[in-house]
């Protein structure tokens, strides 16, 4: 089944108390299947926009979002969004908020316990199977919640800043690992950071968007500056040091920075 | 709990013991020096005597008679509250179109304080127990539909996105997020309503009654006995203190997953 995505024309205002906002403007894109494409921008650029429209939780006024060539219309499990807080359920332990989403959607109780021990081990909790999200550390929870939409095989993980909340260490030990959880399964990855360095890190390629209202301004494809030996295939510490990937930052940064300082 | 919170604990306990102690000795001192008289003031000796006699069946009415008829008429009135009340509210705030209907209705009979609906239970109900469940229950119902409804109101709308793009339906939103998210709300409208609950039931029974702690407090007014007047009142103080001890073990129990469950 191919996962990829096309936004056609998309376009999204809110009506605020102080008028209508345009967050998205005719957004036109297309993701290819088992892509990981991360997107920089300035806040307030419309990219939380485009993940919400993505997972289906609006309805665009005008433009289509297709995932496999579907149009999508209502949230579901194939579409799972990931968010900067986490968002497990704090009454539920580790293990019960993964199992929220099987059960809800009829896996067997038998499978289901198969299915949520494995993706503990593959996020490295075991161990911890009882725990509250309060009892576990930031990153921690958030590989709950990588694991919580894993475990149902989503077509396309969609991540509004996951790792924003984290400490530095945290955060590079996360993205290592999301490279790793990822590349078992290799759904469509649409990711949101603020930080470039990410950005370089982990993409296939980066979209670099507009001010509001949000459109394309550039796209970097970094797969093809790497070649097959990905940058993430290496660890974060050692990749920063090197000068294409900086040549590439400062480049992706300035571009970032002009959409911030050019105001009015 | 580390040292420095145990001996914090125990200088609390023993301010706590010195301030109850000194206003016992200067109720003694005041009473043996007999600088008020015995009505105004009943000397300790006296309200242990009272304490007695009403143990033993003051006027010939058993202890245990007043006793359970406080406390059936408002756990009865108490449940009432709940069954009808937190239902109530949750759907107030789950429905817009209930929430219109309903929410008027309560806005107009909300300010009206309990006792001035004695009369017109009195009248509606006679002076049985109906009348004052009805008092009971009019008092305790409110903060059991107005935590209810903020309860599920103020449900984090991350966490309502989350379970929606694991697939949940709308009852499954309903049942599994939003009351579970809000128990602990709920909860503390409860124990709201616990207090209010009681202090109706006593007010009820200082107007209309022939048993219970209010009809004890108003029959030792009647009859210029104060000291039994003062055991009346204190009976009403250490029930109220022990039915809100065991409210705290249980809402502790149903909420294990707290954040205040680690302190104290």
């Amino acid at each position: 089944m191919p996962n990829n995505l096309s936004y056609e024309n998309v376009t999204m205002r809110f009506e605020g108390r102080s008028g209508a906002v345009q967050a998205l403007d005719r957004f036109d894109f297309q993701v290819k299947s088992s892509e990981f494409l991360v997107i920089v921008g300035p806040s307030g650029c419309g990219k939380s926009t485009l993940l919400h429209l993505t997972a289906g939780l609006y309805k665009p006024p005008t433009g289509r979002i297709l995932l496999g060539g579907e149009e999508v219309r209502e949230p579901g499990p194939d579409k799972a969004i990931v968010f900067q807080n986490f968002s497990l359920f704090p009454w539920k332990t580790v293990h019960d908020n993964i199992d929220f989403g099987l059960r809800i959607n009829g896996v067997p109780a038998a499978d289901r316990e198969d299915q949520i021990k494995r993706v503990i081990r593959l996020i490295g909790l075991d161990g911890f199977e009882n725990h509250y999200p309060r009892q576990l550390s930031g990153g921690m929870q958030q590989r709950v919640a990588i694991a919580r939409s894993f475990v149902l095989k989503p077509r396309t993980l969609l991540m509004d800043e996951p790792f924003a909340a984290l400490d530095a260490q945290n955060r590079q030990i996360m993205q290592e690992e999301l490279v790793r959880i990822w590349q078992t399964q290799r759904p469509t990855v649409m990711f949101i950071t603020h930080s470039v360095e990410e950005a370089v890190f982990l993409a296939d390629r980066v979209i670099v968007m507009t001010r509001r209202p949000g459109r394309v301004k550039e796209v970097i494809d970094i797969a093809n500056i790497t070649g097959d030996h990905h940058w993430r295939a290496d660890p974060f510490d050692e990749v920063i040091r090197r000068a294409d990937f900086q040549d590439v930052r400062s480049r992706i940064w300035g571009l970032v920075k002009s959409e911030i300082s050019v105001r009015n | 709990m580390n040292g420095s919170a145990r001996s914090n604990a125990l200088a609390r306990a023993l301010f706590g013991a010195l301030s109850v102690g000194s206003l016992l000795f200067t109720w003694w001192l005041v009473t043996s020096l007999e600088l008020v008289k015995p009505l105004i003031l009943p000397p300790p000796s006296d309200v242990w005597v009272g304490f007695l006699d009403i143990w033993h069946g003051y006027l010939n009415v058993p202890f245990w008679n007043h006793f359970l008829a406080s406390i059936s008429v408002m756990l009865g009135g108490y449940a009432m509250a709940i069954a009808i009340g937190v239902p109530l509210g949750i759907f107030m705030a789950w429905n817009r179109a209930v929430d219109w209907v309903v929410g008027p209705l309560l806005q107009i009979l909300r300010p009206i304080p309990p006792p001035a609906w004695i009369p017109l239970a009195i009248l509606w109900f006679g002076i049985g127990y109906a009348g004052k469940i009805f008092i009971v229950f009019i008092a305790a119902a409110v903060p059991c539909i107005l935590n209810s409804y903020l309860a599920i109101k103020q449900t984090p709308p991350e966490l309502l996105s989350s379970a929606r793009s694991l697939g949940a339906k709308p009852h499954t939103l309903l049942f599994e997020v939003a009351i579970p998210s809000g128990l602990p709300t709920i909860m503390t409208g409860l124990r709201i309503a616990l207090g209010i609950a009681w202090a109706s039931i006593v007010a009820a029974e200082l107007v209309v009654s022939l048993a219970g702690f209010g009809f004890l407090i108003m029959n030792g007014y009647r009859n210029l006995e104060s000291n039994i007047v003062f055991v009346g009142m204190a009976a009403v103080a250490l029930l109220g203190l022990l039915m809100n001890l065991v409210f705290h073990r249980i809402e502790r129990a149903m909420l294990p997953w707290r954040e205040d469950q680690d302190n104290g």
